[in-house]
């Protein structure tokens, strides 16, 4: 987490520097764009760009901790901890900012997710159970397309077919994120389409995933023992091959869901919902350095929390893995 | 998300290293996985697209001199000014003349874009791979002959870069990169930020593959002998152990490519990609956004992007297939 | 009273209820609902109603700058912000050009100008009040006026930015002002004798103070509430609206201000009971939206997207019928960088207007209808002074004149053309399908352009010169909508090469004798002659060959299937937020 809260503060602050970018044109980005150029240098000492580099990190990251004070103008601007920085160009902290989007990005990763390996699990299963199948050709098939597709692609087409030609059109797309707590119907009637595009993508995967796990597995020589024992075929699939075919499955799933909720950047671009990733993607179009840098750090988190997570699973799901 | 294409490798790795067979007497490794590819229909259908697809990047000039109009020229002509700009032709204009139709506003030949986009994405992507693969093979194989506190410490940081918000971070450092710096300018620098980003970005896969081969190389018998004739690290890893890891850098390194592709076309269409007016099949999906009412426009670059990315998972699947000495 | 209240809400929410029922169905027709057809609002106002009551549903793709009346800068919002703040004076609520017609707003009557003309004073309504029921008095708009100009800048994007049309005109110290920089301290160049009078004080006459008294930072701010930048978060009304709430990025929603007498306001009618505003729609989905009747206006009014235009452009479709096509005061075009060599020379500069493709430049913002007329000089029609001429004809199909721009290169010494590079707004696609078009045209001559995309935040600001001469910036691409509509308030801040520099919106024209007659138009007191000054620096600047035109901006705008009091304004060119009200039920 240290480590990456370096590089992330090294991307902003060092590598403009490094491309030559003054204290005062980083500044000059800061005061809006009708501010006159003698007010650069002012805000840009106000806001501390010449600092050294290191008091710089230190203040950025005591703020996430105690929180910090903007110079700013009129009089002081606070952000209280946890402060992920505080935006310039939108006076406004950038926390409340992402405690806002949260919401709409964990509902599309957890949604999709949920279709996801139920779908693509299964599938997965069915395929190396029945491998040579029409089925496996054909759900396979599906799904090399499915990884080789540009989600940005799938979603258009969804959106295309689905939302923008009148006749079909099942959902209003765009922003028209309506809370679970409010109405779980519209929830969830608002991000239908985008689930299912995301959903196939990684179902597609996992499917591929599954079928080589389950594949490999079912020739290892406990699968064979457990048949020898006489156990059901069913209780063999289920109790021994799946359990071991899933174990690498669990650890890509966490990875997968931790990056998925720091923000589904393309999906939640072609879909405009406003989620994390929409968000950094509109910070970054806006040259918000601020708001780039906060929802980093934050999708970061999430990423370090998932790596946990997975790590913990792990030790339940693989019997090799427990401890004792 | 293309990450999320990139989690396949994984378990290949998780399950493959340490399993290394001996090749079947009389047959090198070589010929055997050679006769399997050719038997594997769709890899060999991949294999021929994906040649065609470099052929067609090289000889873009050519193609659209033969088939088609300059990339940047401008046919307004042929466009509805009044409304909007878009193509007077049915389906966008499709004719012989122009094969994919037209581009509304502007009037371009979309076949020529699409062509001349295959260049922007073959290139970076094939470039990025290649960075990748170079500091993943190196990484991997010190910490495999190396291991100890060496290994630990590539491990951890083999995991920290899977654990990157990749897509997140490019757009970001895309973002604050000025329009020139480092003596580039343009897309010279674009193209250059691209592949730095793609490349360093994603050479975890690779690296724990590698990793994990060179610590069950290591154990081996002729590393050993190498060992006690004298041979030192160096001689051995690069005599002894690449020659034996060819084969798993050949198999990711075309498994990542489709990756970097798709990941190319991301940050374009995200718009933090190559800029106007150099075609990319990102970018012009990114455009075609606000015209879907032509469909012509999303199809054809959409296409372009799913055909070269099958092709290479197709051929990179059944390179996997044919390598791997566990498919009997 | 209170009781009212309630049952108004009540019958409110029904009524709301009852409009969205119907808006599903295909046939909507109120009972008195006139057929729509094309430009049914533009000029007239369509579907007259008294209807009181319902929801209006407004939302735009992006935010804009702020909804603090003294801290913004666009039109949709200078449109929008009559609903909450009241200014002194305000254009008339009307269809037509009597909209551009100014009407006293807070203030009783139009601004007293002294003898010499150096004091305008207004007199405020009697029994204003602020939401919260206290008394609007004059130090309130001063306030207002001076948070807005204060030498810190806290207030970053309005018109009252330093270098401004109000540091140019009022009678203000040197050194600090403002209640953030010198707080406490009493500024002469503002007075209130009483509680209903305020007196601004000139350096020197200006005829037009009245336009200075509509712009939105003349609405009150009560001192006791501002926090600066913040204040946007919970601004205080004095308008017939009220914000119920505000979410930063997401949207708001205006209900109704008890506290607002209609008594004291003869322009707003205050028809419906409640606006909800959303941000960060995407663009296709609001017209989309629109079209079926979910929504009612695209904030921005610059008109539908490209795949709506399509379809609505087509005669066969019934959307065309629903559609309008009005002006605005607004120029898209280019800016020539002269400080950029071989654009030093007015020749070379000659060459680009000779050569680039008119018709090219205009499809690019979507044609004639979405993107707007042909222009070939500084000023548009809807501005006094505007006399249409055209100093370098483009040929018979407006696509450009060769051999006259091959002339103008070859007096300039650069016979066979020269490279320079064009920076557009990399965030928006008209701006960047115009570099490209331009690209295309000037190759004809050997004009080799470079694009250089920047984002729209900070663009203005990085043309520095050193930003300028690193890339050889020589063109730009640009846009202006007049600040009120007349020559000072289009051309003021463009063409005034004293204002060149990072930030100013003026990037090329650069001639000393323009500048002399700007100052001579502030100062000439009889309208006729100071319009025809504007004119002749409309012709000065196309002489000079400062800037490349493009067009004269239209849009193609959707009709709301469910608003009445449907009419464009003229002084924003969209329609009239603060006028539309909801149609009655059928």
């Amino acid at each position: 987490m240290v480590v990456v809260s370096m590089i992330t503060f090294a991307i902003f602050f060092l590598v403009p520097r490094l491309a030559g970018q003054t204290p005062e044109l980083m500044a000059a980005r800061y005061v809006g764009p009708r501010a006159r150029s003698d007010q650069y240098h002012e805000v840009a000492e106000r806001l501390g760009f010449f600092d050294p580099i290191h008091v710089q990190y230190w203040h950025w990251l005591k703020a996430i901790f105690v929180g910090m004070e903007f110079n700013y103008g009129n009089g002081v601007e606070h952000c209280p901890a946890p402060c992920f920085g505080y935006s310039y160009l939108r006076s406004t902290p950038v926390w409340p900012d992402l405690l806002e989007r949260v919401p709409v990005t964990a509902s599309l990763a957890i949604g999709a997710a949920v279709i996801w390996v139920l779908f693509g699990v299964s599938t997965g299963v069915i395929s190396a159970l029945r491998r040579g199948s029409i089925f496996d050709r054909v759900s396979m098939g599906t799904a090399l397309a499915g990884v080789s597709l540009p989600i940005f692609f799938t979603g258009l087409m969804t959106l295309v077919i689905f939302s923008y030609g009148h006749p079909f059109r099942i959902t209003a797309p765009g922003s028209s994120y309506t809370p679970f707590t409010e109405n779980p119907a519209e929830w969830a009637y608002d991000l239908i389409l985008p689930w299912i595009t995301l959903a196939f993508l990684f179902a597609a995967a996992y499917a591929r995933l599954t079928r080589a796990g389950m594949l490999e597995t079912m020739h290892e020589d406990f699968i064979r023992t457990a048949r020898a024992k006489g156990l059901a075929e069913r209780a063999v699939v289920l109790k021994h091959g799946l359990r071991a075919a899933l174990t690498p499955i669990v650890t890509i799933f966490g990875l997968d869901l931790g990056l998925l909720l720091g923000g589904a950047v393309l999906t939640e671009s072609t879909f405009s919902l406003p989620g994390l990733g929409k968000y950094a993607v509109d910070a970054v179009m806006r040259q918000d350095f601020p708001q780039v840098m906060g929802v980093t750090m934050f999708a970061t988190f999430f990423i370090v929390v998932a790596n946990l997570v997975v790590d913990i699973l792990y030790a339940v799901v693989d019997p090799r893995v427990r401890v004792g | 998300m293309p990450m999320a294409l990139g989690s396949e490798p994984i378990t290949t790795s998780d399950t493959s290293p340490g399993r290394g067979s001996e090749s079947i007497k009389g047959r090198s490794l070589g010929q055997i996985a050679w006769s399997r590819l050719r038997r594997d229909k769709a890899a060999v259908g991949g294999g021929v697209v994906v040649i065609l697809l470099i052929l067609v990047a090289i000889f873009a000039p050519l193609i659209v001199a033969l088939l088609g109009h300059p990339p940047e020229e401008f046919h307004q002509e042929l466009l509805d000014r009044t409304r909007g700009g878009i193509p007077t032709g049915t389906f966008g204009g499709m004719s012989r003349d122009f094969l994919f139709g037209l581009e509304p506003v502007s009037g371009r030949d979309l076949f020529s874009r699409v062509v001349y986009g295959a260049r922007v994405s073959l290139l970076i992507a094939f470039l990025a791979t290649l960075l990748s693969v170079v500091i993943g093979t190196v990484l991997g194989v010190i910490a495999g002959y190396f291991g100890g506190w060496v290994d630990s410490v590539i491990g951890r940081l083999i995991d920290l870069v899977l654990a990157f918000p990749l897509l997140l971070f490019a757009i970001v450092l895309v973002g604050v990169i000025p329009q020139s710096a480092f003596g580039l300018t343009g897309n010279g620098l674009r193209i250059a930020i691209l592949v730095f980003i793609i490349g360093f970005f994603n050479w975890g896969y690779i690296a724990r593959i590698i990793r994990g081969q060179a610590l069950s190389l290591r154990e081996r018998e002729f590393i050993d002998a190498a060992r006690s004739l004298g041979a030192r690290g160096p001689y051995i890893i690069f005599r002894e152990m690449l020659p034996n890891l060819a084969a798993p850098i050949l198999v990711y390194s075309t498994l990542l490519i489709p990756t970097n592709i798709l990941f190319e076309a991301g940050l374009s269409f995200l718009g933090v990609g190559i800029q106007p007016p150099t075609p990319s099949w990102g970018q012009t999906l990114a455009t075609a956004v606000r015209f879907y009412n032509l469909p012509h426009y999303i199809f054809w670059p959409g296409m372009a992007i799913f055909i070269t990315v099958l092709a290479f998972n197709l051929f990179g699947d059944g390179l996997r297939d044919a390598l791997d000495p566990k498919t009997k | 009273m209170r009781k009212k209240t309630v049952s108004t809400v009540a019958t409110a929410t029904v009524l709301a209820m009852a409009m969205s029922a119907c808006s599903s169905t295909p046939n909507n027709g109120g009972t008195n609902a006139p057929t729509p057809e094309f430009n049914a609002a533009v000029g007239k106002i369509y579907y007259e109603s008294d209807y009181k009551g319902g929801t209006l549903k407004f939302a735009i793709s992006e935010d804009w700058d702020s909804v603090d009346p003294g801290d913004t800068y666009y039109g949709l919002s200078w449109n929008l912000v009559r609903l909450y703040a009241r200014s002194l004076v305000m254009y008339r609520p009307a269809p037509g050009p009597a909209g551009l017609e100014l009407v006293p707003d807070l203030a009783e009557s139009l601004g007293e100008v002294s003898d010499d003309g150096l004091t305008w004073t207004y007199r405020l309504r009697e029994g204003v009040k602020f939401e919260d029921g206290t008394p609007i008095t004059s130090k309130d708009v001063k306030y207002a006026v001076m948070r807005a100009i204060d030498t810190t800048g806290t207030l970053q994007n309005g018109v009252g930015i330093q270098g401004g049309y109000l540091q140019a005109i009022l009678d203000l110290p040197d050194g600090d002002y403002g209640p953030y920089a010198a707080p406490g301290q009493d500024v002469s160049a503002i007075t209130t004798p009483d509680d209903r009078t305020i007196v601004f004080h000139l350096k020197q006459p200006f005829s037009g103070f009245d336009y200075i008294a509509m712009l939105p930072l003349t609405a009150p701010v009560p001192e006791s509430a501002d926090d600066g930048v913040n204040y946007k978060t919970h601004v205080v009304s004095s308008g017939p609206y009220k914000f119920e709430s505000y979410n930063a990025g997401v949207g708001f929603t205006l209900v109704r201000n008890e506290n607002w007498d209609p008594a004291t306001d003869p322009n707003r009618k205050a028809l419906p009971d409640r606006y909800e505003i959303r941000l960060g729609v995407a663009a296709d989905d609001i017209d989309n939206q629109i079209a079926s009747g979910d929504l009612d206006v695209d904030l921005a009014g610059t008109g539908v997207q490209s795949a709506m235009l399509a379809q609505v452009l087509d005669e066969n479709n019934p959307l065309h019928a629903r559609a309008d096509n009005p002006g605005s005061a607004r120029q898209w075009y280019t800016s020539i960088i002269g400080r950029t060599a071989p654009l030093d020379n007015v020749h070379c500069r000659r060459a680009i207007l000779y050569a680039y493709d008119r018709t090219g430049y205009q499809t690019a913002y979507g044609g004639p209808l979405a993107g707007g007329d042909i222009s070939t000089q500084a000023l548009v029609p809807p501005i006094p002074g505007y006399q249409k001429f055209d100093l370098y004809p483009a040929g018979p199909d407006n696509t450009g004149d060769l051999d006259k721009a091959r002339q103008e290169l070859a007096e300039c010494g650069h016979p066979n053309g020269f490279d320079i590079t064009i920076a557009y707004r990399s965030d928006r696609p008209k701006e960047q399908a115009v570099a490209e078009s331009l690209q295309q045209s000037l190759a004809r001559v050997g004009i080799n352009l470079t694009l250089l995309g920047h984002p729209t935040s900070g663009y203005f600001s990085s043309f520095t010169d050193e930003f300028i001469r690193e890339h050889n910036i020589g063109l730009a691409t640009n846009g202006w909508a007049a600040d009120w509509n007349d020559g000072y308030g289009f051309l003021g801040a463009i063409v005034d090469s004293r204002l060149i520099g990072p930030g100013s919106s003026n990037l090329g024209v650069n001639d000393p004798s323009i500048d002399a007659l700007i100052d001579q138009a502030l100062l000439e007191p009889d309208l006729d002659k100071r319009t025809a000054i504007w004119s002749e620096i409309d012709r000065k600047v196309m002489e000079g060959a400062f800037i490349v035109p493009g067009v004269w901006s239209k849009a193609v705008t959707l009709r709301s299937k469910n608003a009445a009091n449907v009419f464009v304004h003229e002084a924003f060119g969209q329609y009239d937020y603060m006028a539309m009200s909801v149609a009655p039920p059928a």
